[in-house]
């Protein structure tokens, strides 16, 4: 692969692959270091590719392996039978407060569903992959990717949801407060 | 298809995604389409999902990522590796292997004198008991080039604004290899420490030293060492080679 293909392929590609790590990582330093490590490998052995076409796939599915090669050395990784049974649906937040959320309030929210949701649900609102290709990057078959889907989505409503209760309190708590204090 | 099936479908489905034609999502759209209730429930999530994923594309990458990348993989093409495991070289190679045994045998009893100064760093690096932690000021005391070292967005390989005069003024440890000024920082990046040993480029045969990384490993630790215009390099880190290519 040329230096302006690989250039492109970057160009293409790093954005969302940021974006897909950031939410893995849950930090800016690690997603930078899963980013890189991706394409590193990608400028050693993914030109060994024949399908070009794939490329896309190929660094998703090689950094979502990256990231549980770290997080085996780090410590365990969090199984599906330690987890709760999702709820069908649960209250979500004003569709309207949630477009005027934050872009980082979003993204942390995404942060704190279980790690074995979160990868399914960040490369569905992520639009870059199909099913398949998601199923083959996470090593599940397609079944298990929509599964996971409702039940990190359920999750994501639910912490937004807390979230915005949260800020709702603290803003009549604030309100109260100055009203005390005015003479 | 009962309506739970359906809302089981329709989470996953994605206006905008490749697989919104796909047949296993007709009938669920369908049956949004002919009952109320179940369509005002898709249109809740189709509003929640498009909320969301606007605001996740409105995340930006760091400053200096992509830089970043591009350097990396223009220095990780340029390792052997990479270019001996192509179906070409690997032809080359064949042919070329009763020279290529003849020059090692003289390498064995002459080495050149660039690639071993250059191994000799990398010696240093991996078998010095006490490396620079006691012995010089670390990279947050060093200015810019020390917050430049620490920056965990900066490929350390992406052009190093470095200036041994400088290091020198600055008190950093220098020690004597092969009859060559080698400085020795310390830095951390995420959590981990290196030790990054830098010497002028000119005392180094431009023929015979390798521009690209050169990894070596001895027991926890591993060096790689690279050249510039300027200068050359070998870091050490002890978390393997994993840990130095995490930076490169």
């Amino acid at each position: 692969m040329g230096s302006d293909t690989f250039t492109q392929l970057v160009d293409a590609n790093y954005a969302s692959l940021y974006r897909f790590a950031l939410s893995l990582a849950r930090n800016q330093a690690d997603a930078c270091d899963l980013t890189q490590q991706t394409f590193y490998i990608w400028a050693t052995k993914g030109q060994m590719l024949r399908d070009a076409a794939k490329a896309k796939s190929w660094l998703f599915t090689t950094l979502y392996r990256e990231f549980l090669r770290g997080r085996r050395r780090g410590g365990r990784i969090t199984a599906l039978d330690d987890l709760p049974p999702g709820e069908a649906d649960p209250p979500a937040p004003a569709i309207d407060l949630v477009a005027a959320m934050d872009a980082g309030v979003v993204v942390a929210a995404l942060q704190e569903v279980d790690e074995v949701f979160r990868a399914p649900l960040t490369l569905f609102y992520l639009e870059e992959l199909s099913y398949h290709e998601i199923a083959e990057a996470l090593d599940v078959p397609v079944g298990t990717v929509m599964s996971r889907l409702s039940r990190g989505k359920a999750q994501l409503r639910t912490i937004l949801a807390q979230r915005e209760a949260t800020a709702r309190g603290n803003v009549v708590s604030f309100s109260a407060q100055k009203l005390r204090q005015t003479p | 298809m009962n309506n739970e099936q359906a809302r089981f479908l329709l989470r996953a489905y994605r206006p905008g995604g490749r697989d919104a034609g796909d047949a296993a999502f007709s009938e669920a759209l369908q049956q949004a389409q002919a009952d109320p209730a179940l369509g005002a429930w898709f249109e809740g999530q189709q509003a929640f999902d498009a909320a969301v994923a606007a605001r996740l594309q409105a995340v930006t990458p760091p400053p200096g990522l992509r830089e970043a990348i591009l350097t990396g993989a223009r220095l990780s093409r340029a390792e052997p590796r990479t270019w001996w495991r192509s179906a070409g070289w690997l032809a080359m190679a064949a042919s070329l292997a009763v020279i290529a045994s003849v020059v090692a045998t003289y390498r064995v009893w002459r080495p050149g004198p660039a690639q071993a100064e250059l191994a000799q760093i990398a010696d240093f690096a991996l078998t010095e008991p006490a490396v620079a932690h006691d012995a010089g000021p670390h990279a947050d005391h060093l200015g810019a080039f020390g917050a430049w070292l620490q920056n965990p967005a900066i490929r350390i390989t992406s052009d190093p604004p470095v200036d041994l005069a400088q290091l020198k003024a600055q008190g950093c440890r220098a020690v004597n290899i092969a009859g060559h000024e080698v400085f020795e920082v310390c830095f951390n990046r995420n959590g981990g420490w290196y030790h990054l040993y830098l010497a002028r480029r000119s005392d180094f045969a431009p023929a015979q030293s390798p521009a690209g990384p050169v990894f070596r490993e001895q027991g926890q630790r591993a060096t790689v060492a690279w050249t510039d215009q300027e200068c050359a390099y070998v870091l050490m880190a002890r978390g393997g080679a994993d840990a130095l290519r995490r930076i490169l």
